[in-house]
């Protein structure tokens, strides 16, 4: 007995496909994404990333006034690039800390974004949120 | 102190035992070890007393949904004959005598 | 005591893993005893994970410091309530909490059903059994909370932000609703294996998933009160993987409340239902998987431990076996009904469901997509605000906009007259609100503008419902105002309960969009005596002051605080350095306005050496309707669960014609 199949299923698959397809489209063409390199894959880079790495002593300057600026290196490696950040400093950062920034390459130096810098936090269930634009 | 944890972990251990054995304990011999799985007429009835309630629930959210303006006059007349066949069928489909034990308590709902 | 800890855990496993095989025999041959030995084997499982949540308690709270967990996470200066919810506060004792939740749930679930899971749905049990052997095998050979070793002098201390009320409550009520996902999943499973297409297992876990669900989206919002007050950035969510771990399984939940009525009404959806409650489920375990295993580069993460890998082994292992269990019973599941009409509430219903589907699917896709990309392409990448926001801006205001119409159509099939006629007056209510409201400059956020409008139509929709109800009522039963708007509710508490769930939703939404489209930022640099000014407050820097606590330095910054001239008292707000932890927290200043419906919130960012501070200051409007949100929703969900006598006796004559 044959049924007619209910529009209800059709409704239901193409929405799910235009959906799907929607975001995507978004994310691949890096709408919403950034990309996250470490020091050593910065070259060749031009626009805006994330940078990840391992903070190096010594930290100089003020954050608020002039740029806080301080080296980070490899997690696991040994290519260390400079880096110059303005705005909130969270409270775990610190030299050996993984921490996070957005910025971009601009002679040699890894000008960061204001607010941008973010720490990953130690290895206990430990939320670290501080400085997000949301 | 590991003594004293040892022998209450052997009591938890023993007890734990004790309960899930319980079943088989207190009916070393039963007459029937069967799980009472429904028939299928039994499983039927269960269906049909779904589609009654289904059809009874239906009948009473078209009379609201009348009352309270969401359906207007032309298409409730168009939908209400259709649904009192159907929570008909639905009831005589059920054991006649049971419709009138119940008829009371259906009636209710209903008007409800 | 460890050892009794260790032991117990032992048994516990024996006994799921027992309750799993036993049961699962006993299921298929259809032997009674068996089933109630397993059964027992079940509830006493509870007992064994008791016993060892007792000893871990009395280490916690004894500091006990040659049990490695305890010394890991409390120390001597611990204030007596926080070496309780230490209990939760790390990897092994968070698994121990789930496994006791589990075993607790599962046990009343089958205790208060008992005829049905040993008649109808047989394979309940064993399949609770083989959910919580899982736990069991990992908090005994992978992750156990009683290993020991020579105890320190002191311990390390709980992680700071862990040390305030909220999550104290987040964790337990986090998981009550992650875990409480698990008894629908099960019955609908069990009612797979047993060949059963009728709507048992959705009655009996009716009110499971609505507490559960309910238990989520408040431990959610807990949360983000949380992160508001304790992380003190300015905002409220951060769209953070593990706040999404939590939102996720919630979306799906929500979808499948909406279409189980469906199923109900119209014995339609029945594939889509166990989809829902498998996809549900299975989020929840995905959930706690991302905030164990550090996997994600997310700021809330886990030690890397190997106990991500079992995670993921176990959610493939749910999704297999649910998979084939649906497919296998496909024919069954076939609804013989149809949609008759694309405009009709069940039509309304359904693409609700496809909205809150994507919604999650999206939330998904961002948490996952970085993984993904690490893996496929060797570039990582970050998702974040912007991503979120645009796909939670484009599929949350067509919801809103349904939470509103959907009330207002009809079953079966809508006469379109009569529901443009029901949408005038909300309609009308929302281009006047919106109106005004771009004269008042709400203008200056165009979707926020947007969402107050559709928000003004949802409420004066469900105003509308409640006004129409009650006087046909009235007309019906010629009772007075009162008297028939209780009754109306009374004899409809799904209905009307839900219609006061989605008030909540919808003050959460004006909340939201206050603090997100509408508030205020100022930075400065003050010296003592400076002063600065946001919106119409005035803030003067009155200089720094220093407290000792049991367990940590407190440095704050009094700021003076004027609004046109008034003073309105002082703030501090700065930082705690913690002893034990060797760690600093934020602690920020907040003074609501009730009256003007905003929150003041300052942020110390730095304290410089020459006694000036570094300030950033916020206007949040609205933001405290967020949290009003909470306890409206709670409070509609205790109306939607409440017991009806009428509906049980109804429920009770229907299953009268079978034995069970």
């Amino acid at each position: 007995m044959a049924r007619r199949r209910s529009p209800a299923r059709l409704v239901v698959a193409l929405s799910v496909a235009a959906a799907l397809a929607v975001f995507l489209l978004y994310t691949s063409l890096a709408g919403g994404s950034t990309p996250s390199l470490r020091p050593s894959q910065l070259a060749g880079h031009s626009g805006t990333v994330s940078l990840a790495g391992v903070v190096l002593a010594p930290v100089g300057g003020d954050a608020h006034e002039g740029g806080l600026r301080f080296r980070m290196k490899d997690i696991g490696g040994a290519q260390t690039v400079p880096v110059v950040y303005t705005g909130s400093v969270p409270d775990l950062f610190k030299p050996g800390r993984d921490v996070s920034v957005r910025g971009q390459m601009r002679n040699g130096v890894f000008v960061a974004e204001r607010d941008s810098l973010v720490t990953k936090c130690p290895s206990k269930y430990a939320p670290n949120k501080t400085n997000k634009t949301t | 102190m590991a003594t004293v944890a040892l022998l209450l972990a052997i009591l938890l251990a023993v007890a734990c035992v004790a309960y899930v054995a319980r079943p088989f304990l207190r009916e070393p011999a039963p007459a029937d070890d069967r799980l009472s799985e429904l028939s299928p007429e039994e499983r039927e009835r269960v269906r049909l007393a779904e589609e009654r309630d289904r059809a009874l629930a239906a009948l009473k959210e078209l009379e609201f949904d009348h009352r309270t303006g969401k359906i207007a006059d032309a298409d409730y007349r168009e939908l209400v004959a259709p649904l009192r066949r159907q929570a008909a069928e639905a009831l005589r489909a059920l054991e006649p005598k049971a419709l009138d034990e119940r008829s009371a308590d259906e009636r209710e709902d209903v008007h409800a | 005591m460890p050892e009794l800890g260790r032991a117990a855990l032992v048994v516990a496993l024996g006994l799921v893993v027992y309750a799993a095989l036993a049961g699962g025999y006993a299921a298929l041959r259809g032997r009674r005893r068996l089933l109630e030995s397993a059964t027992n084997a079940l509830f006493a499982a509870l007992g064994a994970v008791a016993v060892a949540a007792i000893v871990l308690l009395v280490a916690l709270l004894r500091h006990d410091f040659s049990f490695v967990y305890v010394a890991d996470h409390t120390s001597r200066e611990l204030p007596v309530r926080y070496s309780f919810t230490a209990f939760w506060g790390g990897q092994q004792g968070s698994l121990l909490l789930w496994l006791l939740v589990l075993t607790g749930m599962g046990s009343a679930a089958v205790a208060l059903n008992r005829k049905l899971t040993r008649d109808v749905l047989p394979w309940t049990v064993p399949i609770l059994g083989g959910l919580a052997s899982f736990f069991a095998i990992v908090l005994v050979f992978v992750a156990s909370p009683f290993a020991t070793a020579p105890a320190p002098a002191d311990g390390v201390g709980l992680n700071p932000s862990l040390q305030n009320p909220y999550m104290m409550a987040h964790p337990p009520l986090l998981y009550l609703g992650y875990v409480g996902l698990t008894i629908p999943f099960a019955f609908a499973m069990a009612a797979l294996a047993s060949g059963r297409t009728d709507e048992r297992w959705i009655i009996a876990t009716r009110r499971w998933t609505l507490a559960s669900w309910t238990f989520l989206g408040f431990a959610i919002l807990l949360g983000a009160k949380w992160a508001y007050e304790e992380v003190g950035w300015g905002g409220w969510y951060a769209w953070d993987p593990v706040e999404n771990a939590a939102l996720m399984p919630w979306l799906v939940a929500t979808a499948f409340l909406h279409s189980v009525m469906v199923q109900e009404k119209k014995n339609m959806l029945r594939i889509w239902n166990v989809v829902l409650v498998t996809g549900a489920f299975s989020l929840s375990l995905f959930g706690t998987f991302l905030t164990r295993s550090g996997v994600i580069n997310s700021i809330h993460s886990f030690t890397q431990s190997s106990i991500g890998a079992w995670f993921l082994g176990f959610i493939a292992v749910v999704i297999a076996a649910s998979t084939a269990l649906i497919l296998v019973r496909l024919p069954l599941l076939r609804s013989p009904t149809r949609l008759e009409s694309l405009v009709s509430r069940e039509a309304a219903f359904l693409y609700n469901n496809l909205f809150l589907v994507a919604l999650a699917l999206t939330v998904l896709w961002g948490v996952v997509f970085p993984l993904v990309s690490e893996a496929l392409r060797g570039e990582a990448v970050t998702v974040s605000g912007p991503y979120y926001n645009f796909f939670a801006i484009a599929f949350g205001l067509p919801l809103v906009l349904l939470m509103g119409i959907g009330p207002l159509i009809a079953w079966r099939r809508a006469s379109l007259r009569a529901l443009g006629r029901s949408l005038l007056w909300p309609g009308a209510a929302a281009l006047i609100t919106g109106a005004i409201l771009l004269a008042a400059g709400a203008g200056s956020s165009p979707p926020g503008l947007i969402g107050y409008t559709f928000a003004s139509f949802v409420l004066a929709a469900i105003v509308l419902e409640f006004v129409r109800g009650t006087s046909a009522r009235r007309s019906i039963a010629g009772e007075s105002w009162l008297g028939a708007f209780t009754a109306l509710i009374g004899r409809n508490r799904r209905r009307y309960g839900g219609y006061v769930v989605h008030a909540a939703i919808i003050i959460l939404l004006i909340g939201a969009v206050g603090i997100g489209g509408f508030g205020t930022t100022r930075e400065a640099r003050l010296a003592p005596g400076d002063a600065m000014r946001i919106g119409a407050y005035h803030l003067t820097y009155l200089g720094s002051a220093q407290r000792r606590s049991a367990n940590a330095l407190e440095l704050r910054a009094r700021l003076q605080v004027a609004r046109d001239g008034k003073d309105l008292g002082v703030m501090s707000a700065g930082k705690n350095r913690y002893f034990a932890e060797q760690q600093t927290s934020n602690e920020v200043a907040i003074r609501s306005d009730w009256l003007r419906a905003e929150d003041l919130f300052v942020i110390v960012d730095q304290f410089n050496n020459d006694g000036s501070v570094f300030l950033k200051v916020l206007t949040n409007p609205l933001v405290n309707l967020i949290w009003l949100a909470g306890l409206v929703f709670v409070g509609g969900s205790l109306i939607t669960m409440w017991p009806d006598a009428r509906e049980q006796r109804r429920l009770a004559r229907r299953f009268a014609y079978a034995p069970a």
